[in-house]
């Protein structure tokens, strides 16, 4: 489903680097939803027991309170957002 | 040694010495082992959301750690309200589930449900232990990460294979902690010397870091006029004279309008809360903030700080009180404009002198806190009796008052009183209940006999769901809508039937009488407390509304008159 919101909304590239455990991926997105954010892209790669991921996500709120927020799960190591992006993400089937 | 094993093992290495459990299939390994462990108590409650609240009222009333075990599917599933309720509250818990033996995860097999995935929202950390070899690391992280920094629970999923499983493997013990050094704090005392109007805003973080007396010494240093949340209730000791109240919702009048006056607020160990705050745009219009808490994450949460302080409380506070020992705060005019609005804004409870008049919420509540020991504890449900006892209780210290603040789980407080009962044999427990909450989690009534445990019942009995019948009331035009509860059991009758002697109270000339004896009693009693259903809890902030917008029952009042006028 695609919303006008969803469109209108800034997007932002986040990467994160977690323990390579059970349930790992669904832990970080549980957060990126719950506090109010979308994926609109996301890339995965595994190396020595860690799970490197980069994100594409969009939402209204602010950025850094979803940066907080996975800092503090127990298996992320870090995470880091990158500079804005300018042009809205490709739309979200 | 099996994995069952290793747990009690861990049990025994971390002194924790009750937890509050119910067997079933898959956990069956862990039961077995406990049959021969005579330094484990294992509390049998009648349902799993008994134990995860059982659990969840020892770690608050102890500060230690809470455990609480059920089996897989329907076991793990019970539990989830009462790990919620912790996750919330930032209670330290430990949760340890059956599952399914590891070669039929993923199968749909007999009582396998995916706990792991479905509770990843209310825990701290979860696991799914794949391997005997790597359970006892794990569970020394886990009773590390769920009392360390923010408290939390934490969740460990053991497949029944891996309770079976001989292993030799031992823990290799946890990197100890480095000592907690004090963050600069130049700038907030700067600020706070600076403030001709600061209010200090305390909340459940004080208490979960075990920082009440740095918080004391803080208050009686600076005298600073404040406030605390719900969970901050008894921060400050019954005693503190600076104390407005708790503000927000049902706060007292003095303690919203110091928020709305003052020029700074001094946040410790508090988040924020949109019951605490109301209408964000409408809180603390006049004030900069200073937040000081253990986690990053509420700092600019909800509202803007000009000065943020990650730490360890107690450490933060002992630095602030010797900064104002050196610097005293020059806020004489504030104090005493706090204080004539205590004197007018505090929270006030009628006794109804006529002897035959219905008995009161507020009323009956004063009396219980006049006459109940100083180190009584009293674990609430939700609702109107929660207000009134948050409102009208005086409360010496923040572990006597157990209350379900951020998830509000109607049924807390029955499992609670025994958690805390546990944790503390020879205190006065009791627990403050409506007739709605009371049946939620009623079945406990016979983990309180089996155990004889002395706790006092009192049950606030108006025949509805008070609280919303209030909410429909002023804000749904009084449009009644599923709140009636006047078809109750008789509920001395139902305590007998547990054999728990009760009794029943629904006149002013009762209260004290039934109070005496119910503390007098060397057991468990109940005490049925008849109200009006018409009582509401005054004052009150609209859902969504700005805390100025109080309204208190002469308000409400004056506005039926000229209603029925015109």
């Amino acid at each position: 489903m695609t919303t006008e919101s969803s469109c209108k909304a800034p997007s932002y590239n986040i990467t994160c680097r977690m323990s390579h455990e059970a349930a790992a991926l669904e832990r970080l997105c549980q957060v990126v939803r719950v506090r109010g954010f979308r994926i609109a892209k996301m890339a995965v790669d595994s190396a020595d027991g860690a799970l490197n991921i980069a994100l594409t996500i969009q939402g209204t709120r602010p950025v850094a309170m979803l940066q907080s927020q996975l800092e503090k799960l127990h298996t992320v190591a870090e995470v880091k957002l990158a500079a804005p992006v300018v042009a809205a993400a490709s739309r979200i089937a | 040694m099996n994995g069952a094993q290793h747990i009690l093992e861990a049990f025994h290495r971390h002194s924790i010495q009750t937890v509050f459990g119910y067997p079933g299939g898959c956990i069956m390994p862990l039961y077995d082992a406990l049959v021969d462990d005579v330094r484990v108590e294992h509390v049998l409650c009648r349902h799993e959301q008994g134990c995860a609240l059982a659990a969840d009222g020892y770690a608050r009333a102890s500060g230690k750690l809470g455990v609480c075990i059920a089996t897989s599917g329907p076991g793990a599933t019970n539990l989830i309200t009462g790990v919620a309720n912790a996750y919330q509250d930032s209670i330290p818990m430990l949760v340890i589930t059956g599952q399914v033996p590891s070669a039929l995860i993923g199968t749909d097999a007999f009582q396998e449900t995916d706990v792991l995935g479905m509770t990843l929202g209310i825990v701290k950390h979860s696991y799914l232990i794949e391997s005997a070899e790597e359970l006892p690391g794990i569970l020394e992280e886990a009773i590390e990460l769920a009392q360390s920094g923010r408290p939390g629970p934490v969740w460990i999923d053991i497949p029944k294979d891996v309770l079976l499983a001989e292993t030799t493997v031992l823990p290799e013990p946890m990197p100890a902690q480095p000592q907690a050094t004090c963050p600069e704090l130049s700038d907030a005392i700067a600020l706070l010397c600076a403030a001709r109007k600061p209010l200090l805003y305390s909340g459940g973080g004080i208490n979960l870091a075990h920082a009440e007396d740095s918080f004391r010494e803080f208050a009686k240093c600076s005298e600073l006029p404040a406030v605390v949340t719900l969970k901050g209730i008894g921060n400050a000791g019954k005693h503190s004279a600076h104390n407005l109240g708790m503000l927000g919702m049902h706060g007292s009048r003095a303690a919203n309008r110091a928020v709305d006056e003052c020029d700074l607020l001094l946040v410790i160990g508090a988040r924020l809360d949109d019951r605490a705050t109301g209408k964000l745009d409408g809180f603390a219009p006049n004030a900069r903030t200073i937040h000081i808490d253990a986690d990053a994450a509420e700092f600019n949460k909800l509202r803007k700080a000009e000065i943020t302080i990650r730490g360890d409380l107690n450490v933060i506070l002992k630095e602030l009180t010797q900064a104002l020992r050196d610097t005293p705060l020059a806020i004489n005019e504030w104090r005493k404009q706090c204080q004539n609005w205590r004197t007018t804004g505090g929270f006030q409870a009628a006794d109804n002198e006529e002897p035959l008049a219905p008995i009161t919420g507020p009323a009956f509540i004063s009396q219980l806190s006049r006459t109940a020991p100083d180190d009584t504890i009293i674990a609430c449900d939700v609702g109107q009796h929660q207000m009134w006892v948050a409102q009208h209780y005086q409360f010496d210290h923040p572990r006597h008052h157990l209350t379900s603040g951020g998830l509000g789980t109607m049924g807390f407080g029955l499992p609670a009183a025994i958690g805390a009962q546990f944790a503390n044999r020879n205190s006065t427990v009791i627990n403050v209940t409506g007739d709605g909450s009371f049946m939620m989690n009623a079945q406990e009534l016979a983990t309180i006999r089996r155990y004889n445990l002395p706790v006092k019942l009192i049950i606030m009995d108006n025949q509805c769901l008070g609280m919303v019948r209030q909410q429909q009331e002023l804000f749904y035009n009084n449009r009644e809508s599923q709140i009636n509860l006047d078809d109750n059991p008789d509920f001395v009758a139902m305590a007998r039937a547990f054999d728990i002697p009760a009794l029943k109270i629904d006149r002013t000339d009762q209260v004290r009488r039934g109070i005496e004896t119910i503390l007098a009693y060397d057991g468990p009693m109940l005490l049925h407390v008849a109200i009006a259903r018409e009582e509401n809890v005054w004052p009150i902030v609209k859902p969504g509304g700005s805390n100025k917008e109080m309204i208190d029952e002469t308000r409400r009042t004056a506005a039926d008159k000229k209603e029925k006028i015109a």
